[in-house]
């Protein structure tokens, strides 16, 4: 998978998860919007919810199950799961991974 | 409609369902989460207050204990967990008597589950067979309980192939049902709350080439059109007419508005040997040239109805833009060109929910074919007051029961136009408020030669020291104009002076839609008070046309002063 292809299932799945916030608190789609920190938007259920929606989407795309959900980054503010854009690389590393032999 | 208040009872994370109803399906609208903790806590616990919707939502294994056996795949006594069924659904319902409406969530198994395999439905064995029985006991259990509504998720499990249960999202989040599946869920519920708010559509306008046959009728005639026959598409045609027509038996109507040669149509629906509608199935139609929207307001206006209350269906995507621009507030779906998809359309569309099915749902299109022959009869008759006469309008008044709740309260949330205050209430609301002292509901049905229209009429008056205030007056549209308005406000003066009180006030309540009702106040010869009150001296009759024939209700106390 590469960069735009993870770019765009991180964006689907935000739509998604878009529809469970209240308009004032929806995630931006852009690589700079924070996801885990306290500018976040997404509550630990909501990047939860993020994290599922991603996976489902990727599995359509590259038909492998990728495991992105882990409890450490959920809270870790300079983790993978910092903002869209280092969710998305980590999306493209996983998947690359998963579909090596 | 003030914003709804929904209260949520579940045994998993039920976070992320609240969040999808309260942000997407209902916007505005309010959320409350049970505490956690046994359900059955909760539902003895009530809900917040009784103007509040409530959803249960349980999995099989935390409310009957026998289903932990079945799911370990122990020996299970069917009877023990039936009866613990029967427990959580009286349970269910002494709570729902705390809500304004309840819905339950029926049990679902995983879509992975396999079971027993070929042993899964057999009685006494199988998972499945046991879970099915469960549904049933919780779903007859329920029944009697007015505003308690089962709703399936097996169908929002069906509905996203496989992905509603997610195992992940039960050991990370508490909650067993995927986002995919609970989106499906709260649309669905948002539809059910519009039945109850009575805000669900009511008219199918149809364009007709293409639509409801293949092929252009003006061009080929009926005897040309793709319909029936040995032929896929033609097969799809009908499948779609059939399921236009099964919308009419629940009390939908269906009107057309076509482009086209109104003669050639009308003989192609009379004519076509597999047609499935025809003329009579009908409430209206505008067949000519003329622009759709222009059309389209017509039929409302002629059918009385608001566009909020009305789809419309055509198959050129111009057509349903411009209807939509011009005609805001009517539901046009995006509608594909294949017919075969046209039936799964048509059924998935979250917009004709209704908490009841009454006999007057299933006659209405009997009842605009007759309001067409009244019509036809109007123009022949050499003025007004000789139609009106001959007419024979029967109006029969009985107060607000069991028997005519369900019906009463239908009208009640439904009407519009002809009424005064516009109060919305459940049934269980609308009982509670006539049972009160002092206060009475009358219902009106209303027939003619032509036909009977039902229960169509219902009036609310409340005692408040010497005077009788009139809450309610409403009309069915179907039966306005024909003098049993001036019958209903008869009815209502002898109503109050049976109840002992010298004047009767009456307080128009406006709203986007009930204008015609001020009218008929400000021409029925009451006192203007002023500031939308209008007044009656109790010591006076108040005279109902001669050609309407009253039956009362037998109640001495009424009939003494009608």
């Amino acid at each position: 998978m590469h960069r735009d292809q993870a770019l765009a299932i991180v964006y689907g799945a935000i739509d998604a998860v878009n529809r469970q916030q209240p308009a004032a608190q929806r995630l931006p789609k852009s690589p700079d919007a924070i996801i885990v920190g306290p500018s976040g938007r997404l509550d630990s259920l909501g990047i939860v919810n993020l994290i599922l929606a991603i996976e489902e989407r990727a599995l359509d795309a590259i038909g492998e199950p990728v495991r992105l959900l882990d409890e450490g980054s959920l809270i870790d503010e300079d983790g993978p799961f910092r903002n869209v854009e280092s969710l998305a690389r980590l999306l493209e590393t996983l998947s690359t991974i998963s579909k090596k032999p | 409609m003030t914003a709804e208040q929904i209260y949520f009872v579940a045994d998993f994370n039920v976070e992320t369902f609240a969040r999808l109803v309260t942000n997407t399906a209902l916007p505005g609208s309010m959320a409350r989460i049970a505490p956690a903790g046994p359900v059955v806590a909760a539902l003895a616990a009530g809900a917040p207050g009784t103007d509040w919707i409530s959803v249960v939502w349980t999995r099989p294994e935390s409310v009957v204990q026998q289903f932990q056996r079945a799911i370990a795949f122990d020996q299970v006594d069917v009877d023990a967990a039936l009866e613990e069924t029967r427990d959580f659904a009286a349970a269910t319902a002494r709570f729902a008597r705390s809500t304004r409406a309840t819905f339950v969530l029926s049990w679902v198994l995983p879509p992975w589950h396999r079971g027993y395999g070929p042993l899964e439905m057999r009685p006494g064995i199988g998972i499945g067979s046991l879970v099915a029985r469960m549904n049933l006991t919780l779903a007859e259990q329920l029944g009697g309980e007015s505003n308690v509504f089962v709703l399936d998720p097996a169908r929002w499990m069906a509905s996203v192939g496989g992905r509603g249960w997610s195992e992940k999202q039960w050991y990370a989040a508490k909650s067993p049902f995927s986002a995919m599946l609970l989106e499906a869920a709260a649309l669905d519920l948002a539809a059910a709350i519009a039945g109850i708010e009575g805000t669900s559509r009511r008219l199918v306008i149809l364009d007709l080439d293409d639509v409801l046959w293949g092929g252009a009728v003006g061009e080929t005639g009926w005897e040309g059109l793709k319909l029936g026959g040995h032929d896929y598409i033609g097969e799809a045609f009908v499948g779609f007419q059939r399921a236009l027509k099964g919308l009419t038996r629940r009390g939908i109507q269906l009107a057309i508005v076509s482009k086209n040669d109104e003669a050639t149509v009308l003989d192609a629906l009379d004519s076509h040997p597999e047609m499935i509608l025809r003329r009579t199935d009908f409430a209206g139609w505008r067949i000519n040239w003329r622009d759709k929207a222009e059309n389209v307001a017509a039929v409302l206006a002629e059918i009385g109805l608001g566009a909020e209350s009305a789809v419309f269906i055509d198959d050129s995507a111009v057509e349903r833009a411009r209807v939509a621009a011009a005609v805001p507030g009517i539901l046009v779906p995006e509608w594909p060109l294949d017919p075969t998809a046209f039936r799964e359309t048509l059924g998935s569309l979250r917009c004709f929910d209704s908490v009841s099915l009454t006999s007057e749902d299933r006659a209405r299109t009997a009842m605009y074919s007759a309001e067409r022959a009244r019509a036809a009869s109007a123009s022949a008759a050499a003025s007004l007051d000789e139609w009106m006469a001959s007419l024979e309008v029967r109006v029969s008044v009985e107060p607000l029961a069991k028997r005519n709740l369900e019906r009463a309260a239908q009208l009640f949330n439904k009407t519009n136009q002809m009424n005064l205050s516009t109060r919305r209430l459940t049934a269980d609301e609308l009982m509670r408020w006539s049972d009160e002292e002092m206060r009475t509901v009358l219902t009106l049905r209303v027939a003619d030669r032509f036909g009977d229209s039902g229960l169509t009429g219902m009036i609310g008056i409340e005692r408040s020291g010497t005077a009788a205030v009139l809450v309610d007056f409403l009309l069915s549209c179907r039966v306005m104009g024909r003098g049993v308005e001036r019958t209903m406000l008869h009815v209502a003066v002898a109503q109050a002076r049976a109840l002992g009180a010298t004047e009767l006030r009456a307080e128009y309540q406006p709203t986007a839609r009930n204008r015609p009702c001020l009218e008929f106040f400000r021409s029925a010869g009451l006192r203007y008070d002023g500031d939308r009150t209008f007044g009656w001296d109790l010591t006076l009759p108040f005279e109902k046309p001669a050609y309407v024939a009253v039956v009362g209700d037998g109640s001495p106390a009424l009939t003494q002063w009608m």
